[in-house]
């Protein structure tokens, strides 16, 4: 099968995946795949997961909250705003920030309901990729 | 010969002043590690959304967005990046020099100036610039806000049309020793000669989604903000290594001083014990030929 380099950089850390064959990406439109020899593409990301293929090996899984990613030929970029690695996530601060969002959404005071639920989703979607 | 008073005050006085010089430096020492760390994390980030950029710049449509207007630079901005303090060696001189440089070709009234760090506002203001925007007294808690709010100015002016080309000047941290000093074309968004030359830009057609449109808004403003941001963290990490080595230097310097000054003390004093022992030598000689 043929690969590709993936690299997926954020404002505080770049992680190298080196040569992987398949990247599924959380698109504003819908879930897309990237597979080697793609055509030159920008897409805009939202929340959610990323899903990366290799061959012979357990798909990893990131969560993200958005970004852009840079698809040319023989490698892609992910330029997130974070992302982090399923098995690095803290799933005790997700449930916290969890209950924090619902919490405040439940109150009936104004608030900034847009910002509280975003970061609703962004913590629901770190702990289902923590469950992966 | 200055007398044994005169000496140990200035001894006194030199050693207090490196007190405080090696203080400064350990402030600034500490202070570096943190900067350091801040701007080493966020370069990749930048380096490639820049790199995002540039390779889209000869694909997008330049009508989508207004921030992509280029127009003939009547009236130019200069984003000054400077320290609030000094004591860093040519930290702030070398920006203040190089602003200079490139202001000297524009006249007075076309040309504006925004100031963040209060040594390039003060230098500025009181030589009648126009300095119509400044950000001081925020190093200490810098956040990517402080880079959001600059950025905001900036884009409003160049959208009413009050500023047509925007520069940005800072001091890139190239290592503990060097600082470089970076003029930068901040708007309008235009590729460089040298990066076509090298071959860096690929001027091939890109898929876009879900739209041209969609990414070029988001991504524009996105770009000039952490470009924004990058250069208050270089600025911010150059300035406590400047300030760290200058420091370093300083205090070294007096213990040198120290050293010279306790050679000519000890000098001095054997001077005078010599000239004592002279004079009582001089005196028991005199009475023994007296008596004799």
């Amino acid at each position: 099968m043929s690969t590709f380099h993936l690299e997926i950089v954020t404002p505080t850390r770049v992680y190298d995946e080196g040569e992987v064959a398949y990247v599924r990406c959380p698109g504003i439109d819908g879930l897309f795949g990237v597979m080697a020899n793609h055509t030159k593409s920008v897409f805009a990301l939202t929340v959610g997961e990323i899903k990366i293929i290799r061959e012979n090996e357990e798909p990893r899984y990131f969560a993200t909250s958005g970004g852009y990613a840079e698809v040319t030929g023989r490698k892609v970029q992910l330029l997130l705003e974070s992302a982090e690695r399923s098995d690095e996530i803290n799933v005790e601060r997700a449930k916290e920030a969890i209950q924090r969002a619902k919490d405040r959404l439940s109150q009936k005071q104004k608030i900034d309901v847009t910002r509280a639920e975003s970061s609703l989703q962004r913590a629901l979607n770190r702990l289902r990729v923590a469950q992966r | 010969m200055s007398n044994l008073k005169d000496i140990r005050h200035r001894i006194g006085s030199v050693k207090n002043i490196q007190k405080v010089t090696r203080a400064m430096k350990m402030v600034a020492a500490a202070k570096l590690r943190r900067a350091q760390m801040n701007m080493e994390q966020a370069r990749p980030y930048a380096h490639r959304i820049n790199e995002v950029l540039t390779h889209l710049l000869p694909a997008i449509d330049r009508s989508l967005n207004r921030l992509l207007e280029v127009r003939e630079p009547e009236k130019v901005g200069f984003v000054v990046i400077t320290a609030d303090r000094g004591l860093c060696a040519g930290f702030n001189t070398n920006i203040i020099r190089r602003a200079t440089e490139i202001l000297k070709p524009y006249k007075k009234d076309d040309t504006q100036l925004i100031c963040v760090g209060r040594k390039g506002l003060n230098h500025f203001r009181s030589r009648g610039y126009n300095v119509i925007g400044q950000y001081i007294g925020f190093w200490r808690e810098l956040n990517f806000g402080h880079a959001i709010s600059i950025v905001e100015q900036i884009t409003d002016l160049y959208l009413k049309h009050d500023l047509d080309k925007v520069f940005l000047i800072y001091n890139e941290f190239k290592n503990v020793i060097q600082q470089k000093v970076i003029t930068q074309t901040f708007l309008p968004l235009v590729l460089t000669e040298d990066l076509v030359e090298e071959g860096k830009v690929d001027f091939g057609e890109y898929l876009f989604e879900p739209s041209e449109e969609q990414i070029v808004n988001s991504l524009v403003p996105r770009h000039l903000n952490i470009q924004m941001w990058q250069a208050l963290l270089e600025s911010n990490a150059a300035e406590q290594a400047a300030r760290m080595t200058a420091m370093g230097n300083a205090t070294e310097n007096a213990s040198e001083m120290i050293s010279d000054l306790t050679l000519e003390y000890n000098k001095a004093r054997q001077a005078a014990i010599t000239k004592e022992l002279l004079d009582i030598v001089g005196g028991a000689e005199a009475l023994v030929h007296a008596q004799g």
